[in-house]
């Protein structure tokens, strides 16, 4: 099913007729059944589903990390489902940020090398003052050299997300960012998100199984069993 | 990033680090010790035979420059020869046999008059020249080595002898007995394995060499001025091979153990390679943390190792005094680059198996 939004603007994210199935020896599994969404730049899109409707499937094929079994995924105008390993790599180093439900920090580096690994893979060096903006920003300056382990869900998972946006990607993709945090974390995570959406004009994909989570996004999708199936507004 | 990214992770698992480089420690200290101990062997044996202070030295055709395996093939009558040439103002002749019971030495049966003219004789530091066939002189390194005094008895060669006297070291052998005892026990009545010659000027080497090799075409004769750059490794039997098998077994050690520790990481590190990889991190960026953080802990263990070696040699030469341990800098490169390599090597499986790992598997691995 198509839906498409808005006119005029090219959408950063475009996917048409996307399935992933997974095969076990002779059993098939089908997560994703001809999925068709666009995303236009600047937009917040939150997709909500039962646990097993592939949103997260889609995240990770929309994010170059799996490959789809057919159909075709657009991002920023790079067809990924063309691509080798090598180049999704390459394309998911520059124009992707992911943020994870469980936060995956390394353990073995504090805040400030968790956020400055992520300038080192992009490959154009530390930049000291995109780093001192995007910390100022996610108010981490007090926390920079503990290690996750000292730091609070909340702080970690800002810490993951000044990781995801340090070298300015053209999307963030975010994998049930508050799944493990508490209400009053979560509300400032999301908020964050909303800030970076509205002040930056970051487009992001969250996925949630939270309805208020869902509605900090501009839009949400609705999927169930590999489908996107409902489009409504967000707040 | 990289390197600081390594450190870290070496000092997040402080134990592995440390079994990794110990064993890496323990190779390197295989080698250095393995070459150090042969190589100070050889060495200390031909500075002891180029301290009998002779200028030539005569032996059979076909004779290992290593005397220990010369036997005694040549006839006690060519000595007489040998005095009359030109050059020649003294002649020794000795009956080289290699004693294995209670250790390993050399001992040189002698002539004491015949091997004073050469060497001008011993330096005494207790007891007496060689007088009964019974007799025995030792040097002082083996009389510390081994707790000998003048006046006891000593068993060698399967013979009891009488310690009549205890000689500074460096001529030679370091224990001697009278040649008409030695060619009794061996049987090699009239016979000698060696002959010291002395020549009447130093830079007459030469010349006198060029007689005997008249006298004698098929002999091997040397000069002893030069003994030391002809005693090599190759120059003893099975000696290369032995080195080289346990260079061998060093680096199977090093690999094995750098395999596993790398192996075990990128299990235990599953997910983190996933983030990376979520990060935009290639294979090859992959490849290089696994291999740095094997580089980092062969280098540690090659520091640790070098520093082990010359504790080993320390705590062996207490043990036996009479031991010769040579730890070069050539040799400590070398093991370190061994060592290295054989990490590298080791880590490379696992490696290429971080490297190919699946991102969404990765990162949902418990």
């Amino acid at each position: 099913m198509w839906l498409v939004l808005g006119a005029g603007l090219e959408p950063i994210l475009k996917t048409e007729n996307l399935w992933k199935v997974y095969r076990s020896g002779k059993l098939e599994l089908a997560a994703l059944r001809g999925v068709s969404i666009e995303v236009l730049p600047g937009e917040f899109i939150s997709i909500m589903g039962p646990s097993g409707c592939g949103k997260s499937t889609l995240l990770h094929v929309i994010g170059g990390l799996a490959q789809a079994t057919s159909g075709r995924v657009l991002l920023d105008g790079n067809d990924l489902t063309r691509m080798s390993d090598a180049a999704r790599t390459l394309l998911r180093r520059h124009k992707v940020g992911f943020v994870f439900q469980r936060f995956n920090l390394l353990p073995t580096l504090d805040a400030y090398h968790n956020i400055a690994l992520a300038q080192h893979i992009h490959g154009n060096g530390f930049d000291p003052h995109r780093f001192e903006a995007v910390v100022e920003l996610l108010g981490l300056k007090e926390r920079l050299h503990h290690k996750p382990s000292e730091l609070s869900g909340g702080e970690q998972q800002r810490v993951a997300i000044a990781r995801a946006i340090i070298s300015e990607p053209k999307i963030v993709l975010a994998d049930e960012p508050t799944g493990n945090l508490d209400t009053r974390s979560s509300d400032a995570v999301l908020a964050l998100l909303r800030q970076l959406n509205r002040d930056l004009g970051q487009t992001i994909v969250m996925i949630t199984h939270n309805p208020e989570a869902a509605t900090y996004g501009n839009r949400v999708l609705h999927m169930r069993d590999g489908m996107v199936v409902d489009s409504v507004p967000g707040d | 990033m990289i390197g600081h990214l390594v450190l870290r992770n070496a000092v997040h698992r402080p134990i592995r680090t440390a079994i990794t480089v110990i064993a890496v420690a323990i190779e390197v200290t295989l080698v250095i010790i393995v070459v150090g101990l042969t190589s100070g062997l050889l060495l200390d044996t031909a500075k002891r035979t180029e301290g009998v202070g002779a200028d030539v030295m005569v032996q059979p055709p076909s004779a290992s420059v290593f005397m220990a395996f010369s036997g005694a093939p040549m006839p006690i009558s060519i000595g007489k020869k040998l005095a009359q040439l030109e050059y020649v103002q003294a002649v020794a002749p000795v009956l080289v046999q290699f004693n294995s019971v209670n250790g390993l030495d050399l001992v040189y049966g002698i002539q004491p008059e015949t091997f004073r003219q050469v060497s001008n004789g011993f330096v005494f530091e207790a007891g007496r020249d060689l007088e009964d066939p019974n007799d025995i002189l030792v040097d002082d390194v083996y009389a510390r080595a081994r707790k000998v005094h003048v006046g006891q008895m000593l068993h060698v060669l399967e013979h009891d002898f009488h310690v009549a006297g205890i000689i500074e070291h460096g001529k030679g052998a370091r224990l001697f007995v009278l040649m008409s005892t030695l060619q009794e026990m061996s049987g090699a009545h009239d016979k000698a394995s060696i002959f010291f010659l002395k020549c009447d000027r130093s830079d007459h080497a030469a010349a006198a060499i060029d007689e005997v090799s008249q006298l004698l075409p098929r002999y091997e004769v040397r000069p002893l001025k030069d003994y030391m750059s002809q005693i090599t490794s190759s120059s003893v039997p099975g000696l290369d091979v032995f080195i080289n098998v346990m260079i061998g077994i060093a680096v199977g050690i090093g690999f094995l153990v750098t395999f596993l520790s790398m192996y075990t990481t990128i299990i235990e590190r599953t997910r983190e390679i996933g983030v990376l990889k979520s990060l935009g991190a290639s294979k090859g960026y992959i490849v290089e943390i696994i291999l740095s953080e094997s580089s980092v802990l062969c280098l540690g263990g090659v520091v640790v190792g070098i520093g082990l070696s010359y504790i080993v040699r320390v705590v062996l030469l207490r043990i036996f005094p009479a031991l010769s341990i040579l730890i070069t800098v050539r040799w400590m490169c070398l093991a370190g680059l061994i060592a290295l390599l054989g990490g590298l090597m080791g880590a490379g499986y696992p490696a290429w198996l971080a490297s190919r790992k699946d991102p969404v598997e990765a990162l949902a691995y418990e």
